[in-house]
């Protein structure tokens, strides 16, 4: 009976460990394109100590540089940062945060407010695979429970892929047939693609043209995104952190005045900071004929330094976050970083020559 | 024994093929309702215009743009396009390669929907020609026609905006 019970036990573990490793080989592995699906998976080698944390869209890993934070004022951040990352996604990304550190800052970029519901975001098979770069790189907890709950998309809900968010393998088994040479390199490690959450772009692609967008019916934030900001103040509060909420400097999607005026008001009556860095765009020194690669999207590697040598004197200044520069374990670790920023900056720099 | 071993294999099997799904998320267009088409359409010097049409034919017959600008997503390949004829912006939607027409708005009264509405038209006109039907009760009238929208918008009851889209789901 005891013999029985051995080899029942020792064919379920064969058969878990078979499925875990067939599900790290299928499951997508974001190394050479779409690198963006692996920004959130890297955070938990580099948790802790971050005395500011970065939350929000691709208008937070673009745009902004720890490195440079780092060097110029010697603070420690990471951006929590992920493609499209909706607000509901960015709240259960802070709450996990706070699992493993406590920021004296957290930054969250506002533009996912527009997106009230996972529907309003756009085609449901885009938005899945939004949801997977996002979710699939989230440690398992509560918070990416939640998280995966109010993502899914109707089509999503039909076939209850809560599931297939636990198991990966559910959602991907049908990729064996499209398996290339990175699905085995990448089997069961990963290359860090970013620098403290930050995605580098040395490109440039300069503005050509004003961004015209279709007016819209209702300039209203929907009751969703506020009830998520509304969260996120609160759960900042109690943890004793200060909550900025900043407006990248980016030029598309457009950010209407009427919500800007929305989230100034808001951010008054809560007594947050709240920063739109376009207005402060000279101030900055960022020319759109050199600081972006994709014509005003986003910022290359040159506007994001000086996005970031800008935002970090608020930091320092204004929010009064420390100087680690003193601190001789920090800085060994920060050079260490700092070394490999340098040495893709400039691998990436001959690259595009 | 062997049938225990069996059943927690068949398990795991059955495991991994549930809710099987079709293709897998790596990626995706912006628009993935082209079943249904919409009798919406617009025609500019002598070029029609309707939704989701290939858009290289169009483009070509409606001559240069006065200005044109592109927008990439966040992560996926493709550029979301916009042209600019003075009287009215044309968009476009990437789709395996090609793109395609995702809508038009008008910029001035030089144009005008099939009805006879265009940017200055009062409430009063909007309302006999299209009806109460899609009002929201405020600013704007959102009309429905198979893979396609109307949006006319109300600026102090006159129209500041006519916008024609494909439906996203």
């Amino acid at each position: 009976m005891k013999k029985r019970r051995i080899l029942l036990a020792s064919t379920l573990a064969v058969c878990i460990a078979a499925l875990y490793f067939l599900q790290a080989l299928l499951m997508p592995k974001y190394m050479d394109k779409t690198k963006e699906g692996a920004l959130i998976g890297e955070y938990y080698d580099n948790a802790g100590n971050n005395d500011v944390v970065f939350i929000g869209d691709c208008e937070v890993y673009e745009n902004f540089s720890p490195i440079t934070l780092w060097e110029k004022y010697g603070i420690t951040s990471y951006i929590r940062g992920s493609a499209q990352q909706l607000i509901w996604q960015s709240y259960y990304l802070m709450e996990e945060t706070f699992r493993y550190e406590t920021p004296k800052v957290m930054v969250f970029n506002v533009l996912s407010m527009k997106y009230d519901t996972p529907k309003s975001t756009g085609a449901q098979s885009q938005r899945e695979a939004y949801n997977r770069m996002t979710l699939d790189g989230m440690r398992w907890s509560s918070s990416k429970w939640n998280a995966i709950m109010a993502s899914m998309t109707e089509e999503e809900k039909k076939w209850e892929a809560q599931y297939s968010y636990l198991f990966p393998i559910l959602r991907y088994h049908d990729r064996w047939s499209q398996l290339t040479k990175d699905d085995f390199t990448y089997w069961l490690h990963r290359d860090k693609v970013s620098d403290n959450g930050y995605l580098m772009q040395t490109g440039v692609k300069s503005v050509t043209g004003e961004y015209v967008e279709r007016p819209l019916v209702d300039y209203s934030f929907g009751e969703n995104s506020w009830y998520y900001l509304d969260k996120m103040v609160q759960l900042c509060k109690e943890k004793g952190t200060q909550l900025v909420l900043i407006k990248a400097p980016a030029l598309s999607p457009i950010w209407w005045e009427q919500w800007d005026e929305q989230i100034a008001q808001y951010a008054e009556e809560n007594e947050l900071l709240y920063i739109n860095m376009l207005d402060y765009q000279q101030e900055i020194g960022i020319d759109w004929s050199k600081d972006t690669y994709d014509a005003g999207l986003h910022l290359n590697v040159y506007g994001a330094e000086k996005a970031s040598d800008w935002f970090g004197k608020i930091l320092s200044q204004e929010c009064g976050v420390a100087d680690r520069r003193t601190d001789t374990q920090i800085s060994a670790l920060w050079a260490k970083k700092t070394q490999v920023y340098n040495d893709r900056k400039a691998a990436l720099q001959t690259q595009q020559n | 024994m062997k049938k225990r071993i069996f059943i927690t294999v068949l398990a795991c099997l059955m495991l991994l093929f549930a809710g099987c799904q079709g293709n897998p998320a790596t990626g995706g267009d912006n628009s993935n309702n082209q079943s249904q088409v919409s009798s919406y359409n617009f025609t500019y010097k002598e070029t029609k215009i309707t939704l989701h049409a290939p858009a290289e034919p169009i483009i070509k017959a409606l001559g240069d743009p006065i200005s044109y600008t592109e927008s990439a997503s966040c992560a996926f390949d493709g550029l979301d396009k916009s042209y600019y004829y003075g009287s009215f912006y044309l968009e476009t939607y990437p789709k395996d390669g090609k793109d395609y027409v995702y809508g038009w708005y008008f910029k001035d009264d030089s144009v005008a929907t099939e009805k006879g509405i265009s940017i200055g038209a009062t409430k009063e006109a909007v309302t006999k020609a299209y009806g109460n039907e899609g009002f929201n009760g405020s600013n704007a009238w959102v009309l429905k026609d198979g893979g396609g929208t109307l949006t006319i918008i109300l600026d102090k009851d006159a129209v500041s905006s006519i916008q024609y889209a494909i439906v996203v789901e």
